[in-house]
């Protein structure tokens, strides 16, 4: 699959903001500037990077607690994600969802999610909607692996094979549920074998591969909008930091970190472009200034926004029971 | 004392040409199915130990527990000692350890490309190869018990090995004069520029197939060429083909399930010894059996020699059909 040098560049764009405006969540929880949790996407970004590629504007996502990246990849705007982080009127969610449930309809983005799982059968949902009223968008449902031990994981895609449904399933292999390894949470390694009991087609791929990503991407999205189908796409990654920010870690070894460090997404696609002179040292270090300065220009906003005031406190939280929770 | 080696690719059969073309997912538990009966084909005619590579199944350790619990394990089964990468370099390293040891036979569960990493790490102990890959030219669609009894009368010695297996052929590709890596059945030129999701599917990208063999009745890339004509494995020769220009028009099973209209030029024979040139003004990838592995820059200068210097396979149904003329199964 032959990818232009323009297309090439943009899917490093997309790279490099997720990887920066993560380093940047990461100080400011540290510094203690972003209330809540945060759970980083750093070390996958070549896989909502190579996914997303594949999409169009009025094309789905489903998104997980990590779901940073893959709303930077679907368009979301940096300004909101970092005001909705600092808990700012201007994010995404009027600064009362956090970094768990940032959602953009306006751009297919369906919602991160707090609850593990729960993204599975939403991805469903929208699959059957584009089925109904006949369009060819497809819908891209991100999870990780310790997912697919719940039951949606089984209801979506059963019924999404069933249906026929334009779905693609997009497992995040990052070799651990929370602070569990593999290993422990389920009886096989790939978890791309589980596609057979659905009838629907499994592959693995190198899921620090931004390539190899939007390849399967490629053609599993091709399959869903000519009707053929969901497909379930496994991409084998590792999350550099903790489950969440100052989770100790203790359940796996530096020396497994530093394998995969190696393998870092962003570096081998900076090498790439630097072998195959798509791009210059000094075109990445320009790179690299520009989105330092579009995450500086985030931080800004989110800092310069106002709290959200005591008296909207319920609103926007329920959207049909606000007078009942006004009463109490 | 009669050991043989088992290899199992962990992740054979689950790649992108399940999404390509019509290939089945081989899940991993039907692979540690496929183990079990190599076993219990082997231990009931004379092997005493087993080697096993690890992986990070643990099809290994499941075999051996699955049949310790049902009291039919005989033998005595080995994990071999290495640490796995989760990478080809775990095949590669397993093989090397299994060529060292000298065991009597090595089985290989996985597809061309595992076949390939094989390959590069034995020359004397014979190989039995089941196909639990994708598409499938070298290893052979084979039952996990007659494997077993295969690889076990190659190991016993209980008759002339040596005359029931055959020396591969293989091809070896340099790169400006220098050997950079070998293929079994078949090395595909394209001007893909990235490694990606490994795997070659893409007929519009390729410029020039070279095989060792082909065969009407095989599939994959090397089909191109056994729609045109038959190399067998005891040929001494290869042959190059250049697509998607010239005169030649015909059908090929690219893949499972997916039948192709291919356009070529003549096809050019390579004897054994011989090298084929090429210099593309283009940069792009060698695929090699199957998978994208090898870069080159436009101008470099390519080279695709045929030798037999490849493993040394068991020929399954006359090693037993000797077996059988020798008592091998008589108790």
């Amino acid at each position: 699959m032959k990818l232009s040098n323009e297309k090439i560049l943009s899917m490093y764009d997309t790279m490099l903001r997720i990887r920066k405006f993560e380093e940047k969540a990461m100080g400011l929880f540290a510094e203690g500037e972003i209330p809540g949790f945060v759970h980083l996407y750093l070390g996958e970004e070549a896989v909502a990077t190579g996914a997303c590629a594949n999409l169009e504007k009025d094309d789905f996502i489903t998104s997980t607690h990590r779901g940073h990246g893959h709303i930077i990849a679907k368009g979301g705007d940096i300004n909101f994600m970092m005001a909705e982080l600092y808990g700012k009127e201007t994010g995404y969610c009027k600064g009362k969802g956090g970094s768990m449930h940032i959602a953009d309809r306006s751009k297919g983005i369906l919602g991160a999610n707090g609850i593990v799982g729960a993204g599975h059968n939403i991805a469903a949902g929208a699959g059957l909607s584009v089925k109904y009223r006949g369009t060819d968008q497809v819908v891209l449902c991100f999870f990780g692996d310790g997912s697919t031990n719940q039951s949606t994981f089984h209801e979506a895609l059963n019924l999404s094979s069933i249906w026929k449904l334009p779905v693609v399933f997009i497992c995040e292999n990052n070799g651990y549920g929370i602070s569990m390894s593999q290993d422990r949470h389920q009886a096989i390694k790939d978890v791309s074998d589980r596609a057979v009991a659905y009838n629907i087609p499994g592959v693995t791929v190198d899921g620090n591969d931004v390539f190899a990503v939007y390849e399967a991407v490629n053609e599993a999205a091709k399959r869903a909008r000519k009707n053929q189908g969901p497909t379930l796409v496994e991409c084998k990654t590792y999350r550099h930091r903790g489950h969440f920010e100052g989770d100790p870690t203790m359940y796996r070894t530096d020396e497994e970190l530093q394998e995969w460090l190696e393998k870092d997404p962003v570096k081998r696609m900076q090498q790439f472009m630097l072998d195959n002179d798509i791009a210059s040292q000094a075109d990445l270090d320009q790179k690299g200034a520009e989105v330092d300065a579009i995450i500086a220009t985030a931080v800004k906003f989110a800092q310069d926004s106002p709290k959200p005031s005591l008296e909207s406190a319920v609103e926007n939280v329920y959207s049909d029971i606000v007078e009942e929770v006004k009463v109490r | 004392m009669t050991t043989i080696g088992i290899i199992a690719n962990p992740a054979s059969g689950k790649d992108i040409r399940r999404l390509v073309s019509h290939a089945t997912v081989i899940d991993n538990n039907e692979k540690v199915n496929i183990i079990e009966r190599i076993i219990l084909g082997a231990q009931t005619f004379g092997v005493k130990k087993i080697y096993v590579m690890p992986d990070s199944f643990m099809m290994g350790y499941k075999v051996t527990e699955k049949l310790e619990l049902s009291g039919e394990l005989k033998v005595d089964i080995e994990i071999l000692d290495m640490k796995i990468k989760a990478s080809p370099k775990d095949t590669q390293t397993a093989a090397a350890l299994l060529e060292e040891m000298q065991v009597g036979c090595i089985v290989v569960l996985g597809g061309d490309g595992t076949h390939r990493l094989v390959a590069k790490s034995i020359n004397k102990v014979p190989l039995i190869g089941i196909s639990t890959g994708t598409n499938n030219a070298y290893p052979k669609m084979l039952e996990g018990t007659v494997a077993g009894m295969a690889a076990a009368a190659a190991a016993t010695n209980a008759i002339d090995y040596e005359t029931y297996c055959e020396r591969d052929k293989i091809i070896e590709v340099y790169k400006n004069g220098e050997l950079v890596d070998i293929s079994l059945m078949d090395a595909v030129v394209s001007d893909e520029i990235y490694i990606g999701a490994k795997a070659i599917w893409d007929l519009k990208t390729i410029q020039h197939i070279v095989v060792s063999s082909c065969h009407p009745a095989s599939i994959g890339f090397s089909s191109i060429l056994g729609a045109n004509i038959k190399i067998d494995a005891s040929d001494d020769f290869g042959a190059s083909l250049k697509i998607n220009s010239g005169d030649n028009h015909f059908l090929a099973p690219i893949a499972a399930g997916a039948i192709v209209e291919v356009t070529s030029e003549e096809i050019q024979k390579i004897e054994l010894g011989e090298t084929f040139y090429l210099e593309p003004d283009y940069k792009g990838m060698i695929a090699l059996d199957g998978e994208r592995e090898v870069g080159f820059e436009a101008g470099d200068r390519l080279g695709f020699k045929i030798v037999r210097n490849g493993p040394r396979h068991v020929v399954v149904e006359r090693i037993l059909e000797s077996a059988l003329e020798n008592g091998f199964f008589q108790r």
